[in-house]
């Protein structure tokens, strides 16, 4: 019940910053410069007559805050507006590459948190031992190291060089596999979409096992050196033990943090990441929606990423709580 | 942070210097005592001071623009770093370098291979328009350092400010400005940047940095106001209020000081976070534009060279990367030296 009251106490006080997320997005699209009305005539001969024709059919010519108004009250019932270069709904065009980036970033996340968790374990375990030193400074590379780079550096040897994977595309494993010619059975389009989901995942992925390996050594290190460790040492409970029950289990906690706080990392790197890797989600979205000045589409994915992250934050918080019977519900630090 | 005496003193080893008391382990001298013991920050700032000469130099030198702008045979490697003879000729582009194996043999190299390096006038060999690649990976330093600093000072600035009202106030300012700041915090700082630089300014550097900026004045506000909160109770800020100092003159000469060693370090830590931005958002086409040679844009072109000359994809992403692993390392030992917890 608690946790309930906890949880409905949050999605309350994210509201705030939604509408501010909106407000935000929408003097940052509608005050630039950049006129999508010149941009629909590019080469096309144009009079007045005709701008303030199209400007009145999309509600341009309006105040600022009418728009706004608009905006938010189609917002609400699920109309972001049209986009203006592909002609289409921006919130169908959403749907449809929602997907992809999605998947990029939830299979970077299980690479990171894969090898990441064991491999801070390790060094802290071995403190300053050579394990140790090499994890650091493998660490020390991934978060030093930009997630395009990393792709380049990946279709470089394993797609142009070895030749073992591809380098560019994805299978959408929730497609019909029908929808792909030479892909017969869902066995062969699972096989498929692994491998060309291997390389972004591991470049959209290097960072966030960096950032999290640091995290999780230092907590190991703190944790193995609390009061229950010594005594369970004490005790005589194996090391093993120790290390995997004791331990392990307290210096999870911030770990889970840092999944949801990075979550705005791991968006903005999906950007790059489809881009090197010509994969159509959000990410190629928007930096067409930029390319072709079409402001609504910005708009809608600027919004629906900073929506992502406060949604991912929520998640995070709330199972925080659910995991740690220490947090007070509903009161701030 | 009640940390006892006896902790500090534990563990020391008496030889190394008189009696400190807690007082001894902080303070300026100590700290640089501490980064020159310290490996990790001594190896940040080796690789910093390197890289801020590399990009110092390249403003200093007198042919910038001639070198930036120039093709190959304007220029040599030479001319760049003086310590190294000046050849007497100097090759059209392509010439000279073309007896150099390729380093990655493609299997079907069906293009002509880019000049791959490995000579005196060229080391990294030519771009796609035959400059010299080294030339430009030397003049992209100063890009990325000056949008580091440039960007960090903004962030850290802004940032200060926001979060020392915020704290001191409290109450309605503090909510407000924290709703703020969690509103732009929330938006990912590439897709921000890029919409505030297209949006407002257009692709061009000084709003990339500008935006960079703005998109990190969050992290060093919520810094600034948890630090504020701890020290706004302090008992000589009470002291300052008795005495009947204005506000701002205690947030500035009081508030703002005492809560710098953490920003300090996260503002190190934060120039590494800032050039990997910037080398994303420039590989994306909306940092610097050519003819400034910038690491993300090269990369960016060479993209479409990687079947020519596979070593054009790699310099660049070197070059980014010990840039800001060595903010990254001066960053974890200066953390280390400013905590008074850990022993040497």
């Amino acid at each position: 019940m608690k946790l309930l009251k906890y949880t409905i106490h949050r999605l309350l006080q994210a509201i705030p910053v939604l509408i501010g997320i909106s407000v935000i997005t929408f003097l940052l699209a509608n005050l630039g410069p950049g006129d999508p009305v010149s941009l629909m005539l590019q080469g096309q001969e144009h009079s007045e007559e005709l701008i303030r024709t199209i400007e009145r059919r999309y509600g341009l010519d309006r105040p600022l805050h009418e728009r706004y108004v608009t905006y938010m009250a189609g917002l609400l019932r699920g109309d972001l507006g049209q986009s203006i270069h592909y002609q289409r709904p921006v919130a169908a065009l959403m749907m449809e590459r929602v997907g992809p980036t999605l998947l990029l970033v939830l299979s970077a996340y299980a690479f990171a948190l894969v090898t990441a968790i064991p491999l801070g374990i390790v060094a802290a375990n071995r403190r300053n031992e050579p394990s140790d030193h090499a994890s650091r400074i493998a660490a020390l590379v991934g978060v030093s190291t930009p997630s395009f780079w990393i792709g380049i550096v990946l279709i470089l040897v394993f797609a142009v060089q070895l030749g073992w994977l591809p380098s560019s595309g994805l299978y959408y494993p929730w497609r019909p596999p029908s929808a792909y010619p030479g892909i017969d059975g869902h066995l062969e389009l699972y096989y498929e979409s692994a491998r060309h989901l291997l390389l972004p995942m591991i470049a959209l992925g290097t960072l966030q096992m960096a950032t999290i390996m640091r995290v999780e050594r230092t907590q190991m290190i703190e944790s193995l050196q609390g009061e229950y460790v010594k005594l369970a040492r004490a005790y005589g409970v194996p090391e093993r033990k120790i290390l995997r029950k004791h331990a392990f289990q307290v210096a999870q906690l911030p770990i889970i943090t840092i999944v949801g706080l990075n979550l705005s990392t791991a968006l903005g790197g999906a950007v790059l990441v489809e881009t090197v890797f010509n994969i159509n989600g959000m990410g190629r979205l928007f930096i067409n929606a930029i390319s072709t000045n079409d402001y609504q589409l910005v708009m809608g994915i600027t919004m629906l990423l900073g929506f992502l992250f406060v949604l991912g934050v929520i998640i995070t918080d709330i199972s925080y709580a659910y995991v740690d019977p220490r947090v007070t519900y509903g009161e701030r630090e | 942070m009640a940390v006892s005496e006896s902790q500090y003193e534990s563990g020391r080893e008496p030889a190394s210097e008189d009696e400190e008391s807690v007082e001894a382990r902080v303070g300026w001298r100590y700290t640089v005592a501490r980064i020159k013991r310290d490996t990790t920050a001594r190896w940040g700032l080796y690789i910093v001071t390197v890289v801020l000469f590399v990009a110092v130099y390249a403003v200093v030198d007198s042919n910038l623009s001639r070198l930036t702008f120039g093709v190959a045979s304007d220029y040599t490697f030479a001319q760049l770093l003086p310590i190294f003879d000046h050849p007497t000729h100097i090759p059209p582009p392509g010439e000279g370098t073309q007896h150099m194996p390729p380093y990655f043999p493609l299997a079907e190299q069906s293009w002509n291979p880019l000049p791959a390096g490995g000579t005196i006038e060229h080391p990294l060999g030519t771009d796609h328009t035959g400059r010299d690649y080294f030339t430009r990976i030397v003049y992209g330093t100063q890009v990325s350092v000056f949008v580091g600093l440039v960007s960090t000072f903004i962030g850290l600035t802004g940032g200060t400010i926001i979060g020392a009202v915020a704290g001191y106030y409290g109450g309605r300012v503090d909510d407000i400005l924290m709703r703020l700041v969690e509103t732009v915090y929330a938006i990912p700082p590439l897709i921000l940047i890029i919409v505030f630089t297209v949006f407002v300014g257009g692709a061009n550097i000084w709003y990339a940095v500008l935006g960079v900026g703005i998109a990190f004045i969050p992290v060093f506000a919520r810094i600034i106001r948890s630090r504020v909160l701890s020290i706004r109770e302090m008992d000589y800020i009470e002291a300052a209020r008795a005495a009947g100092v204005k506000d701002r003159n205690i947030i500035m000469r009081h508030v703002v000081p005492n809560s710098f060693a953490p920003v300090l370090v996260y503002a190190t830590l934060q120039i590494g976070v800032t050039i990997l931005i910037v080398a994303g958002l420039s590989f994306l086409g909306y940092g610097a534009q050519p003819p400034t040679p910038d690491w993300g844009q090269m990369l960016n072109i060479s993209h479409g060279y990687m079947h020519s000359n596979v070593w054009l994809s790699i310099w660049p992403g070197i070059a980014i990367m010990i840039t800001i692993m060595g903010f990254n390392l001066f960053g974890d030992g200066l953390q280390d030296a400013l905590d008074p917890r850990i022993e040497d």
